[in-house]
């Protein structure tokens, strides 16, 4: 139900609820995906759903139930879930009040060609993509998806909100005869920008670069990460400390040091949800409209993210970033946007006598959170970088590496910017130069 | 249900007028319960209920699928279209058709067992176990952070194929956790989990949380995170190395669940998950482990997390060797992926919810049990290192290689446990690692290990398996960085 019907359900149905506050939300989605692997689609599919939660609340005793029902009987069988919840509950003594947020909101990033995407126009772009795979004896897998989604949120205290936006996502993963493989992605609202020949050749040249991969020492190494692997170590600062939850229970690595230089002066991240391209949902879970908020400024902890909870209990106002109310991780910034420089990407590879050029990371895990020391591997196109050019692909590598060192060592950033999806965040990140970046040999 | 089996079969016979060769149809309900415990308060209680159907066809050789939430037999009928249309769509590209392993046909009414149905016990009674857990963490003052959660699945399903089958399914599912933790500062923090980092799960009822001795742990886990805040750093090198059983659980689901995925296998999941590198080449050939190891999947075990009377394309759950006398003797597959070997589905096609095709996934993958008690095996190990409970793992995307860091480590010095080490991690070369098996623990300290979250597929899917295991005694294993 992409379309704000739900809103006149919620308005019948929270009029019987007999909280003393109501909150109803209601993310629906249409959603098409391509799969293939072996030059073959072996998944294609779509879905249909709504996702509808109540947070019932008696004085300071919250309930909250969730379900995919949207009828005016579903949903008032919800409250009345969520209500014997909260009934059952002790009190939170943090808890203020729900939120009223006024006025209607602008849906933005919403293109009705998007939406409307056939299956078989996903099946062209592959068909092109396998059928130049196959003529240069590669395997392709990837995915290609177009998705319409919206979000609902009406409480009893008069909020009432409806956006709705597109988004396509692409990922291609090509591979050589010999196992060398190659990773391009691309993302957006407009599947009518989208071109996916300039993209997958992205991935397929990587995996037909000439010679056999070669084994590297471990040590530390300057690289250069794609924009996808600046955005795997991103998504994983957010989620460590850019939430307010992290940083009022004192678990980011900018507790205590807001104000103070933690990366280099050249870094910039900004959370920007009305960035051109990102084109966030102008509001949250609970309906307060969306803030651009600067994370780090020239290296200098600057703030992180609200929802209305973890804004009360800092004594700071919501910056419009609570997720759905069962959320157990907190607020979190999903459109965040590091400052590109001055270099060309050719510029930066030119400008290195010996390092390693890394496509992507994969499997990050945590070794040590507050130190923000990851592990994991380089995936899908590592090469070797010798005076000034690309020489030869890499055996993928171990990464122990501090984010914060590694943010902290950066020579070089590029002009160009990409966008990249991972799991519900639209990051738009450059690419980076990195002096003294660990790597293992496996 | 009835009305729901007259959509099902509604939607099968439109997709098969619209000529699909094969077509099934899976409703399915999911209510989940969710409770946990933070600090002396409750943190969160969590409803939800989740429902619709997905029905998947082959057309021309080749797959669409639609799932939908609205559950009326217009709706089942604009699913089907739409399958179909994909499926045309996906045809249009493949050069090789579909081809599926026979499969028997069932009518069937499979309910898991379970004593105490854990959604008709009240919310006040799970708070104030959730309060009992609490007490018991807070015993000791300096304990500073104290979590506990318990989660309760119910799953009702109905699925229908043009192979004939009709099977209704109820599993229950349930988990319980804890951690305990303590700071000497606000960077360093110890933290000790029980049973396992994040709980255990089980095909079981609200008797689960019964069978879970936190009283008599809690006070030895609280020794060991006041201890761990002032050990030292684990040492490293290459030595021999035994593992807890949570921790076994956890590397056998990495190493060997994973691996074995015969559609991972083929190269469904490279652009995602990864592949893996024991491919059908090696059936029957690969030493993959030491002659002690033998890895069955079994969604048969009792209480496993990953069983179940059907898989989601209608196979009856069965055991199938994996691993025989540590030779790689067979992989967890679907009717797609075993026709393509000329074998049979081992039964382990599985989909998260109605609006996700099935994949292959693991079901429960049980390592069988030594003959060495624990104690033995400490002695056995000689010097080397102990490690217990997993708190992050990092496998390479073809799984040949890993890194696993544990909460806890203790020194073996001459057969006997010694002082606690911090900031463990272990890695190595999967085949390596499995043939440098030496001993494994016996039947008393073997456990069906939980996963109620393994990641998998575009879009993402959640699966909840299990994994059989018994600590086991490794040699030569780099530890450390």
């Amino acid at each position: 139900m992409i379309d704000e019907r739900i809103i006149e359900i919620f308005k019948k149905a929270i009029k019987d609820s007999p909280a003393e506050q109501t909150e109803l939300v209601c993310e629906s989605e249409e959603f098409y995906l391509t799969r293939f692997a072996e030059n073959q689609v072996h998944q294609n599919m779509g879905r249909s759903d709504s996702t509808i939660w109540c947070r019932a609340i008696f004085g300071k005793k919250i309930g909250v139930a969730r379900s995919n029902d949207p009828t005016v009987d579903g949903v008032k069988n919800l409250i009345k879930s969520a209500s014997e919840i909260a009934r059952n509950q002790k009190e939170d003594p943090d808890f203020r009040s729900l939120i009223m947020s006024p006025g209607s909101a602008e849906s933005s990033g919403y293109y009705p060609r998007t939406f409307g995407f056939p299956p078989g126009e996903r099946g062209a772009a592959i068909e092109y993509i396998v059928k130049k795979a196959r003529s240069g004896n590669i395997s392709c897998a990837g995915t290609y998806q177009t998705s319409g989604l919206s979000l609902a949120v009406v409480n009893s205290l008069g909020t009432e909100k409806f956006a709705r936006n597109t988004e396509y996502r692409f990922t291609l993963t090509a591979t050589s005869a010999e196992g060398k493989s190659g990773w391009s992605q691309a993302a957006g609202r407009d599947v009518g920008d989208f071109d996916y020949k300039k993209v997958s050749d992205r991935a397929l040249e990587k995996a037909s670069f000439e010679g056999e991969p070669i084994k590297l020492d471990s040590g530390q190494y300057t690289v250069i990460l794609e924009p996808d692997a600046v955005a795997n170590f991103l998504l994983f600062l957010a989620f460590l400390g850019f939430g307010g939850k992290t940083l009022y229970q004192h678990r980011s690595f900018m507790s205590g040091k807001i104000g103070e230089k933690i990366m280099g002066d050249n870094i910039t991240i900004t959370e920007d949800p009305f960035n051109a391209q990102i084109e966030y949902l102008p509001f949250d879970y609970e309906g307060t409209a969306k803030k651009k908020v600067g994370l780090i400024e020239k290296g200098i902890a600057k703030a992180g993210v609200y929802d209305s909870y973890y804004a009360a209990l800092a004594e700071t106002e919501s910056t419009g970033h609570g997720l759905p109310p069962d959320n157990a991780y907190g607020p979190y910034p999903k459109s965040m946007v590091i400052d590109g420089g001055e270099s060309e990407v050719a510029e930066m590879i030119e400008s290195t006598p010996a390092g390693i050029y890394i496509t992507r990371f994969w499997y990050l895990n945590f070794l040590n959170p507050m130190k923000t020391m990851v592990t994991g591997y380089t995936r899908d196109g590592t090469f070797l970088i010798e005076d000034g050019k690309i020489t030869k692909p890499v055996a993928d590598m171990r990464i122990q590496q501090s984010m914060l060192e590694a943010f902290s060592n950066v020579a070089t950033l590029s002009k160009e910017q990409r966008l990249i999806p991972q799991y519900g965040a639209l990051m738009l990140v450059p690419f980076m130069k990195i002096n003294n970046f660990n790597l293992t040999a496996t | 249900m009835a009305n729901i089996e007259k959509i099902a079969e509604s939607a099968v016979a439109k997709a098969v007028s619209l000529g699909a060769s094969y077509a099934d149809c899976r409703y399915i309900e999911i209510s989940n319960e969710s409770l946990s415990y933070s600090n002396g308060s409750p943190q969160s209680v969590n409803k939800s209920t989740d429902r619709g159907l997905g029905i998947r066809v082959l057309v021309n050789g080749a797959w669409g699928f639609f799932g939908s939430s609205v559950l009326t037999e217009d709706e089942a009928i604009r699913a089907s279209n739409s399958a179909v249309e994909i499926g045309r769509a996906s045809a249009k590209i493949n050069l090789i058709p579909v081809e599926l392993a026979p499969a028997e046909k069932y009518i069937d009414d499979y309910k898991s067992k379970y004593k105490k149905d854990p959604f008709e016990i009240s919310l006040k009674e799970k708070l104030d176990y959730l309060a009992g857990l609490d007490g018991l963490m807070s015993a000791n003052e300096q304990i500073n952070s104290r979590d506990a959660h318990i989660d309760f699945r119910k799953i009702n399903s109905y699925f229908i194929s043009t192979a004939g089958t009709k099977v209704r399914q109820t599993l229950i599912h349930s988990g319980a956790g804890i951690e305990l933790g303590v700071s000497k500062s606000r960077r360093e923090r110890a933290v000790r989990s029980y049973p396992q980092n994040g709980g255990q799960y089980e095909t079981k009822g609200y008797e689960l949380l019964g069978e879970i001795d936190f009283a008599g742990a809690i006070p030895r886990l609280t020794e060991e995170s006041l201890e761990l805040l002032s050990a030292p750093e684990c040492p490293s090198g290459a030595m021999n190395l035994l593992l807890e059983g949570s921790v076994v659980g956890l590397v056998i689901h990495e190493i060997i669940g994973h691996p074995l995925e015969l559609d991972r296998v083929f190269g469904s999941e490279a652009n995602f998950s990864g592949t893996s590198f024991a491919t059908v080449e090696e059936l029957n050939k690969l030493q993959y482990g030491s002659s002690i190891i033998n890895v069955v999947s079994d969604p048969t075990d009792p209480s496993g997390l990953g069983s179940f009377g059907y898989d989601d394309e209608g196979i009856k759950a069965h055991r199938a060797d994996l691993i025989k006398d540590g030779i790689l003797a067979g992989y967890l597959s679907s009717r797609e992926t075993a026709a393509r070997i000329s074998g049979r589905s081992s039964g382990a096609m599985r989909a998260d919810g109605w609006g996700n095709i099935p994949l292959v996934r693991m079901t429960n993958i049980n390592l069988a049990p030594g003959d060495k008690s624990f104690d033995e095996l400490v002695s056995l190990a000689g010097d080397g290192i102990y490690m217990s409970t997993v708190s992050s793992w990092s496998p390479s995307d073809d799984r040949s290689s890993f890194e696993f860091g544990c909460e806890m480590a203790r020194e073996i010095k001459g057969g006997k446990l010694g002082q606690i080490y911090k900031n463990p991690t272990f890695s190595g070369r999967s085949v390596e690692f499995w043939n440098s098996v030496k001993a494994i623990g016996d039947r008393s300290s073997w456990k069906v290990w939980g996963t109620p979250n393994c990641g998998k597929g575009q879009p993402g899917q959640n699966a909840r398996t299990g994994q059989g295991a018994s600590p086991i005694l490794v040699s030569n294993v780099k530890v450390g960085a």
